[in-house]
């Protein structure tokens, strides 16, 4: 591991933290996708109880 | 301070929750075999509910109770700086838990308290297992007591100081546990020991039920807020980062608390005592709480993209690579978020009024909480575990890379396990069922996947051997001179000097969740003092 320089260590500490919102956004619409074919594709298709 | 009579109190009870746990890995392998009525030799319906029965009272009320109370011991004191408030109260409380525990042991192991461990009614266990059960929630009130009271004395003693982000978190849990549990002491005190004692000749199940789910869903909190508070407090320094928000983690904690009380109906949900319109709240407040889920889940995972980032991580996602996944603290969580977001998933679609009804009584239900409980949960508890144990045993771990090598045989056990545990709800099998007494073409389509839990169970059950030898030879190795090791609490990446009274005590908290609960539990309850109902006679022991 390269020394880092402590413009680098600041830079770092004070960014967003854009890789955790894309994976936040990733396994969100995956719940929501998840969700959705669960509902609408095992879900409706059993239809009502006889 | 008194440091060596803490790490023995909270060895203590560490070693009473994994002694528990490793007796219920036996059970549930045992479980597992049976229900698949693959070996005819082990087929017995009362010896499976004896020992569903056992596995889960050991791993939802023994090893939890107890982790939660030994773990919290240790954060109090150490993150307050303070000794142990009333010390011999405390062991009080844990011999108390202790006998309560033993008690209980006693009509489980011989079948006299095959009531699984909700012990839902009509359903009658033996009284004492009640009266042990009762013993070890009066052992963890001891706890919660302790927990408030250290929690309050080091307000008054540092007037305006944030309390530390360790200990908010554990007052947060005592005090959740002191609401929740209140449900399902009423039930056991007015309701099940009067009726196991022939003080009354029946019960009300709805009125039982209601209580119970005042206490069944927060339980889970109850559990997972340590499992939480690791994340929060350990995980970012041992990853090499900082904690990217100690404001926000106080914040979840808060939401999780106050909405995570009064949402249990969804445990109703098939139920008839209660009416649509409750369940459809509680319902609602249920999709809440996945807000502090994914809180939880953007802080800790930011915390760790500092830390990759800091150790040389580039790129989107290039700093997931960086971390030190050789860390046991460090992969347990990448393991246990990986676990939350599908068993998170489960619970969305438990959730869901509508589709809660294709999933209720089957097999989907175990599977979704042994994911969120065995799994997020109780490999949290692994990792908590092996980092204090050097802690509090002045010696060091006896092996890393075992330790390692458990926790991912725990991720890929729980994953073998779990999965077709989902599969085979979705396919009509029912839960609390001991085996098929039928063949026909679609319970013969159970068998594969009955086949895939059992290895699932074993690859389990050899972890948790692991896991418990690890800490055993480290108990009993030498003391090495000169090995020292102190507990380390993340630091906020940006240090917290003062904090609004919201975000540093629990008044407001409190009278926030009393009006909640009076809201979503006054009508549900009052009604069954106001309405005919029939009770009914117990059954079963």
């Amino acid at each position: 591991m390269e020394r880092m320089s402590e413009a680098e260590r600041q830079r770092i500490l004070e960014s967003a933290p854009v890789g955790t919102w894309a994976l936040m956004l990733i396994v969100g619409a995956g719940m929501v996708v998840a969700w959705l074919f669960l509902y609408y594709g095992v879900f409706l298709p059993r239809g009502g109880v006889n | 301070m008194n440091d060596a009579a803490v790490r023995k109190l909270a060895l203590g009870h560490l070693w009473v929750a994994f002694g528990a746990f490793i007796l219920a890995c036996f059970m549930g392998e045992y479980q597992v075999l049976e229900r698949s009525g693959l070996i005819d030799a082990l087929e017995s319906s009362s010896v499976y509910f004896a020992s569903v029965s056992t596995h889960g009272v050991l791993m939802a009320f023994v090893l939890t109770t107890f982790f939660i109370m030994g773990f919290g011991y240790y954060i109090a004191t150490t993150s307050l700086k303070q000794p142990l408030w009333n010390q011999p109260l405390a062991w009080g409380g844990f011999w108390v838990a202790v006998a309560g525990v033993v008690l209980a042991a006693i009509p489980l192991l011989t079948g006299n308290a095959s009531v699984l461990y909700t012990f839902y009614p009509p359903i009658q266990a033996h009284v004492v297992f009640y009266i042990g059960a009762t013993l070890l929630i009066v052992g963890s009130w001891v706890w919660c007591l302790i927990m408030i009271v250290m929690f309050s004395r080091w307000k008054q003693a540092n007037p305006g100081q944030p309390v530390p982000l360790a200990m908010f978190a554990t007052t947060a849990n005592a005090l959740l546990w002191l609401w929740t549990s209140a449900g399902v002491a009423l039930e056991v005190l007015f309701q099940l020991i009067p009726l196991a004692l022939g003080w009354i000749d029946s019960i009300d199940p709805g009125l039982a039920r209601t209580l119970f789910a005042w206490t069944l869903h927060p339980i889970v909190y109850f559990w997972l807020i340590p499992a939480y508070t690791a994340f929060y407090v350990f995980v970012p320094k041992q990853a090499g980062g900082f904690l990217f928000s100690d404001e926000v983690a106080r914040a979840a904690f808060i939401i999780l608390v106050v909405f995570g009380l009064p949402i249990g109906f969804h445990h109703l949900y098939m139920d008839p005592e209660q009416a649509a319109g409750w369940k459809l709240l509680h319902g609602f407040g249920t999709f809440v709480v996945s807000l502090p889920t994914f809180v939880t889940g953007f802080t800790v995972i930011a915390s760790l993209e500092i830390a990759g980032r800091l150790r040389g991580g580039k790129g989107l996602f290039g700093w997931i690579g960086s971390l030190p996944w050789t860390n046991s603290m460090v992969l347990a969580v990448i393991l246990s978020l990986l676990m939350l977001i599908f068993g998170g998933f489960g619970g969305l679609v438990n959730a869901s009024y509508a589709m809660n009804a294709m999933v209720h009584n089957t097999a989907w239900v175990p599977g979704h909480f042994h994911l969120i409980f065995a799994g997020t949960t109780v490999i949290m508890y692994f990792a908590v575990a092996y980092y204090l144990w050097p802690i509090l045993l002045k010696k060091p771990l006896f092996s890393r890379e075992m330790a390692l090598v458990q926790l991912w045989t725990w991720f890929i056990g729980m994953t073998i396990l779990t999965t077709p545990w989902h599969i085979l709800g979705l396919l009509g099998q029912p839960r609390r069922i001991s085996s098929v007494v039928y063949n026909n073409l679609l319970t013969l389509s159970w068998d594969p996947y009955e086949l895939a839990m059992i290895v699932g169970g074993l690859v389990l059950l050899g972890s948790a051997c692991l896991f418990i030898y690890n800490l055993a030879k480290t108990q009993l190795s030498p003391v090495q001179d000169g090995f020292v090791q102190e507990i380390e609490y993340a630091e906020p990446l940006h240090a917290v000097t003062s904090l609004p009274e919201y975000l540093n005590d629990f008044k407001l908290w409190n009278k926030v969740i009393a009006v909640l609960m009076f809201i979503s539990f006054g009508v549900p309850i009052l009604q069954f003092f106001f309405i005919d109902t029939f009770g009914s006679s117990a059954w079963g022991y």
